[in-house]
């Protein structure tokens, strides 16, 4: 007969507890594929960057991913606190700052495809990591619009929130990254 | 009661992200300053680390993962 959990001082987690831990690893093993193309930088182009990269575009995409990692927490805190108004309008303005980032991406790739092909050491990895970060950005748009659309009926109130907290932590993720993408590939020489 | 502990989460929230952008436009600024460069890189290593802690500290709760009430 097998003993009962407490009485071999195990002590069942609660489920949210669980939750986030299952996400942040998840978390943690994405940050290594980040670390990966990053060190690839500067394995195949050393500390070098050819001088076209565009620094004010580069700016400007990392201030939007930044003002929406505000959103998205406003989002979280709204839920949090049964404000579903705020949750609705904030998610909303964390998808369309993800596509205005995505946008901003695209110009700099087209701009990327005249001065630093693919075919460079610095383009391969330029497009990779950019492409890598964006395909995150555009699944956590797609995460956050699945929460938007189940949150309009108010399915996420106080205490029962975690759809959007998951949505909103991997959204800080991608944001995360960014932060060590950018100098990285625009500001290190 | 809500409503104060809610306004309370969003100012927290302007702060970090203005805490965020002045070290984003720092860095941005150190880019045109003629410093050397091994200097150039600690200072965006500490800067970035700065950032994500941030971020990791007051945007995704990581300190859950430890406290009790979790």
């Amino acid at each position: 007969m097998a003993a009962h959990p407490s009485a071999i001082g195990w002590v069942p987690r609660p489920r949210l507890f669980i939750n986030r831990v299952g996400l942040w690893l998840f978390i943690l093993s994405e940050s290594f594929l980040f670390g990966a193309a990053l060190s690839s930088r500067y394995y195949l182009q050393g500390a070098e960057r050819p001088p076209e990269v565009n620094q004010l575009l580069g700016l400007a995409i990392t201030t939007v991913l930044l003002a929406s990692s505000l959103s998205a927490y406003r989002a979280e805190m709204s839920a949090a606190h049964g404000h579903l108004s705020g949750l609705l309008r904030n998610l909303a303005a964390t998808i369309a700052l993800g596509l205005l980032f995505l946008i901003g991406v695209g110009v700099e790739w087209h701009e990327a495809f005249i001065y630093f092909p693919p075919a460079d050491p610095y383009g391969t990895v330029f497009f990779t990591t950019t492409g890598l970060h964006a395909f995150h950005v555009l699944t956590g748009v797609i995460a956050l619009s699945i929460v938007l659309y189940l949150g309009r009926d108010g399915r996420f109130t106080h205490g029962n929130y975690w759809g959007v907290e998951g949505a909103v932590k991997y959204w800080h993720f991608v944001d995360v990254a960014w932060v060590f993408i950018y100098p990285t590939l625009y500001l290190v020489r | 009661m809500e409503q104060r502990g809610l306004a309370a989460a969003l100012r927290r929230g302007r702060w970090v992200f203005v805490a965020l952008m002045v070290l984003t436009v720092v860095e941005f600024i150190l880019l045109w300053l003629n410093i050397p460069r091994i200097l150039f890189r600690f200072l965006l290593l500490v800067i970035n680390g700065v950032d994500a802690g941030l971020i990791l500290y007051y945007f995704m709760h990581i300190a859950q993962l430890w406290r009790k009430e979790a």
